[in-house]
């Protein structure tokens, strides 16, 4: 690619030359003033310099990706030759599968006969709306919410409840756990710490992840709590909690992904998340941490996805190599594991990209994902299931689907045998660069804003996703953006290819019925039961610290839930110190 | 009617969820088909929808949800409108519906159920058609 | 089945939410008869205090017209607030999402919160908020608060429809005050700056009270400008305390009455005079022989409208 600038002025030349003799003639020949097609030559990527964009996989600047292969690549052939899934969740002692629902003894009760099916790892646990939003299951907030999107928590007794399925060889110092938890994150991470204590295990053995997460909430996701500034003060506490007594524990996990889905374009999805990466690691570097050893330990939950496969990958490519630089040259990091984008998937199609209307075609959208996927390095998994926007879980004959596709990408198309296969294509490097320079002057404008705190107090990401989320939904009104049996191609002569659809009842629906009464009985029992005094004294020291700006609160936290303080009257009284955040007007 | 009538909408999410983004696309598209839009947010109890359909004296609601809670949401909603004289706005609801909700939903007494991939312009003409001109 | 007026009133003043609500949509749409139902309603009317809250985007106005109403509400008062937002001139829609920001106070049985869009027409919201205003004023809310956005014509309009007239601002918006309309200086009664607890804020109010100062006396008090941070509730207090105190001494002094009155009723006719030309020139081929004459060059515009005017008697 080091083309000579002779070399490149004569291909400039006969570029133009293929233009007037090829191009016109078929472009006149078919009656259109433009061509639909594009063409890349050395022109594209004139200053390429190999070692500089791309390195190799495995170092600086992580454009091929974090290492030569994967976990699961690495034993892949033999695995398929015994019938294990290349990525065996709950095969190793990761966390799980993500589940969640009913009452934590519904859960417990899940977990148990997973185990029983062979499952091994650690719960990946779903809240339900009522816990992620600080909210008592009997809270008038909870109608028809309680152990719906996840399990139904209000105290620690519940927690310790979920965990009597993780004892002996599945206890908490053997498996790692996922939690699915933002706002009140610091109070599900006091009640892991406070268990471990029970239990007599160190501190220091816990593995995981929170999400921990807030900012992308107020942009994406809607699960806040208090105004983003007193938000980023819970997300200090945690940080430097976790880096001081649960080194193992990753402290968050990143989301461009509910940031695309909420209507972000690609470029967006990018910068908002790196905006947000910087203002976390921006909170550990004012609260004195090194940023060696903690940004390690961040983690990105995904990045959102679309079905343009060339751009997802670009996409990629262009993250992995711009936090790099972040992360390097912004705050000044030595150790290259703190550079990297520690994620469990990479390009994908996204949920918004599946259609309800003939929702067999999914599975060929997955495939165009998990191929994509393929190619960043990643398990090239085609998600998701074809009938996730039937809302009805997923059946049986569709993860089947999906599982069998990821496994034809992988052992029949070798899909993942090539460290990024593009790597040098005048196209792939060029749509890189663009996408990166983009990226790159939305996030010069929101540190020109005062960075994403700002950015988020100031309605502007929220209106600008808003906004584009609208301009999508116009092209697909006006067909300006095509999708396949939605509003192209739906003429009577089509036909409604359908399939039968067992959907595993993992969950009871009897159970769920009764799970907001069940979960009210046990809090009225537990306001019985408990020491008041001990309630009263904790909340009125967290109360205390939480008006000093300069206190840790997980310590008082940790007392809180020992005492058996609900999740909301932990978070009314943070609600009293801090405000609850505004809604943003459109 | 009046030449300078206007057709008002409610667009509100009841309940916890979190996700507005079809409520806000939803809220931009009928103002730009000419409608006036209340636009209520997130988190919005039964008695909020209730008195904002009361005093905006709209014609019609939207509730957008999508955390599976739409039925018991949208039931609570029926009540406390009906206690406040309001029973009989027509109520649209929109989201991750399933086909045998919608029935349940329609059987309450919602007049339509709109979900994924349904064009602007159809909810739009939905309501000028059948709600306000019927 | 629609309620004949006089029944609606008769709702509306035995308390009936329901029906407030269809008598403002009613005599915002301008139904036949509103007029006379105005009429009816006008001797019920002179007890609320108006207030016009307005102000550059973003300054915070609807939270803080959230928390003066909730200490109000506190205090006993009854309170209509009603939350204006432009008309889209494209399509002739609205998004209203000021309420968004009032959902303490919404469910509130002492409050009543209606959302208005400018709905496009010259002097048109004013008039639609001033009978709106009064509509509430019948139904029994002592305090009516107004809030605009102080950036078109037809916003800063609406406050003249107010007793009392307040300008909220915030710092660190760029020009400072020189974000603030013309016109807006010259009718605020009592400026804000909100969200006192950022940066620049001291620097804003001193900004504000040098250029009251140099702008002149208006009958030899400046109006006070007041700090607040609606999300915390610091400062509202002391702000409703003024508030109140003004627009009573403002209605008791009958200040502006005169000046007021004689603009409604000039604007009343002038709406009038321009719907019975609209009208008359529906059903009359002389404009479209004047269209078709200027757009041949036969005659200059200003020559075919004296023309028209003439025929009509109305040159003078």
């Amino acid at each position: 690619m080091s083309d000579t600038h002779d070399d490149l002025e004569r291909i400039a030349e006969a570029e133009e030359q293929w233009r007037r003799d090829v191009v016109e003639p078929r472009l006149k020949r078919f009656q259109i003033e433009k061509s639909p097609t594009r063409f890349y030559t050395p022109t594209a990527t004139r200053d390429f310099d190999f070692l500089e964009k791309v390195g190799f996989p495995g170092c600086y600047p992580f454009t091929a990706g974090n290492n030569p292969f994967d976990f699961w690549r690495a034993h892949a052939e033999a695995g398929a030759k015994l019938g294990i899934r290349p990525d065996s969740p709950g095969g190793g002692a990761g966390a799980g599968r993500y589940s969640g629902y009913g009452t934590p003894e519904d859960y417990r009760d899940y977990q148990l006969r997973m185990q029983s099916l062979g499952s091994r790892g650690g719960p990946n646990v779903a809240f339900d709306l009522v816990t992620q939003c600080g909210y008592d299951s009997d809270s008038p907030n909870a109608l028809g919410e309680v152990g719906r999107v996840g399990v139904a928590l209000d105290s620690f007794r519940d927690f310790e409840t979920i965990y009597e399925a993780f004892t002996g060889e599945r206890d908490i110092d053997k498996v790692a756990s996922n939690f699915t938890i933002n706002a009140p994150a610091a109070v599900i991470i006091a009640m892991y710490a406070a268990l471990a204590e029970k239990r007599g295990i160190s501190l220091e053995k816990l593995r995981g992840t929170p999400q921990n997460d807030i900012l992308k909430e107020f942009i994406a996701r809607g699960t806040y709590i208090y105004p983003p500034r007193p938000s980023m003060r819970l997300f200090r506490d945690t940080l430097v909690f976790c880096r001081a007594h649960l080194p193992k524990l990753n402290v968050t996990s990143i989301g461009g992904y509910h940031i695309r889905e909420a209507g972000a374009t690609r470029i967006q999805d990018l910068a908002f998340s790196f905006a947000i990466g910087c203002a976390y690691l921006q909170a550990g570097v004012d609260a004195g941490l090194e940023i060696d050893d903690f940004a390690p330990m961040f983690t990105f939950n995904a990045f959102g996805g679309s079905m343009q496969l060339y751009h997802e990958v670009a996409f990629q490519r262009a993250a992995r190599r711009m936090w790099a630089r972040l992360v390097k040259e912004r705050f000044g990091a030595r150790n290259p594991r703190g550079m990297m984008i520690r994620q469990p998937i990479a390009a994908h199609i996204g949920c918004t990209s599946t259609t309800l209307q003939r929702p067999l075609n999914n599975l060929a959208r997955a495939m165009v994902g998990g191929v994509a996927g393929g190619m960043c390095g990643a398990l090239p998994a085609a998600y998701p299931p074809f009938d996730e926007p039937l809302g009805l879980g997923h059946s049986l004959e569709a993860i089947q689907l999906q599982v069998d596709a990821t496994r034809i990408l992988i052992y029949e198309a070798g899909v993942a045998d090539v460290n990024d296969p593009w790597a040098g294509s005048y196209f792939m490097e060029s749509l890189t660069d663009e996408t990166e320079a983009a990226a790159q002057a939305e996030l010069d404008k929101i540190d020109g804003m005062g960075g994403a705190v700002a950015a988020i107090e100031s309605g502007y990401m929220q209106r600008a996703i808003a906004r584009s989320a609208y301009e999508r939904q116009k092209r697909i009104d006006s067909q300006e953006e095509l999708m396949v049996g939605v509003n192209c191609f739906t003429g009577e002569k089509e036909i409604e290819v359908s399939v039968n659809r067992a959907v595993e009842k993992l969950y009871d629906p009897g159970q769920m019925a009764t799970a907001e009464e069940r979960q009210c009985a046990k809090l009225a029992q537990l306001r019985r039961e408990r020491d008041g005094k001990g309630v009263s004294r904790a909340l009125g020291s967290l109360e205390t610290s939480a008006k000093d700006e300069g206190a840790n609160l997980m310590p008082d936290l940790i007392e809180c839930v020992k005492n058996e303080a609900t999740i909301q009257e932990i978070c009314d009284v943070l609600r009293g110190v801090f405000g609850e955040a505004e809604p943003v007007k459109l | 009617m009046g030449s300078d009538r206007k057709i008002r909408v409610l667009v509100a999410k009841p309940g916890l969820d979190g996700h507005d983004r079809g409520a806000r696309v939803v809220a931009y598209g009928l103002r730009d088909a000419g409608f006036e839009v209340i636009y209520t947010g997130l988190r919005q109890s039964p008695e909020q929808i209730a008195a904002a359909a009361v005093q905006e004296d709209v014609d019609v609601i939207g509730l957008s949800i999508l955390s599976g809670a739409h039925l018991a949401l949208t039931r609570k909603v029926f009540e406390t409108l009906e206690a406040q004289g309001a029973g009989d706005i027509p109520i649209l609801v929109g989201g991750l519906i399933p086909e045998d909700d919608k029935r349940a939903l329609q059987e309450m007494g919602v007049a339509e159920v709109f979900t994924a991939g349904t064009p602007i312009s159809s909810i739009a003409s939905f309501i000028e058609s059948r709600i306000v001109n019927a | 089945m629609e309620r004949a007026w006089q029944e609606l009133i008769d709702a509306v003043t035995g308390g009936e939410r329901r029906a407030l609500g269809r008598l403002i949509t009613r005599v915002e749409n301008r139904e036949p008869g509103w007029q006379d139902a105005m009429k009816v309603l006008y001797p019920r009317t002179g007890t609320a205090r108006i207030i016009g809250i307005t102000g550059p985007p973003g300054a915070g106005k609807s939270s803080l017209t959230n928390r003066i109403a909730g200490i109000l509400l506190e205090r006993g008062r009854r309170v209509g607030i009603i939350a204006v937002d432009p008309t889209s001139p494209f399509s002739g829609g609205a998004l209203l999402g000021d309420r968004l920001r009032m959902r303490d106070v919404a469910t509130a049985s002492g409050i009543f919160i209606r959302s208005m869009a400018t709905r496009g027409t010259l002097g048109g919201l004013c008039q639609g908020a001033r009978d709106v205003a009064r509509i509430l004023d019948a139904a029994g809310h002592e305090l009516v608060l107004i809030e605009t956005v102080g950036v078109g014509q037809d916003e800063i309009e609406v406050v003249k429809a107010a007793d009392l007239v307040v300008v909220v601002c915030v710092p660190g918006q760029g020009d400072g005050i020189q974000t603030l309309k013309a016109g807006i200086m010259e009718i605020a009664d009592l400026f804000v700056v909100n969200k006192a607890d950022r940066e620049g804020a001291d620097e804003l109010v001193a900004d504000i009270r040098s250029m009251l100062a140099l702008s002149g006396d208006r009958n030899g008090e400046a109006p006070p400008v007041l700090e607040t941070c609606a999300l915390s509730g610091e400062g509202v207090d002391a702000l409703v305390a003024a508030l109140v105190e003004r627009a009573d001494r403002a209605r008791s002094s009958g200040e502006r009455t005169e000046a007021r009155a004689r603009e409604e009723i000039l604007t009343l006719i002038e709406r009038e005079l321009a719907r019975l030309v609209r009208r008359r020139f529906g059903s009359d081929s002389r404009l479209d022989e004047a269209v078709k004459s200027v757009q041949c060059g036969e005659i200059d515009p200003y020559s075919a409208a004296e023309a028209i005017l003439d025929g009509l008697g109305l040159v003078e």
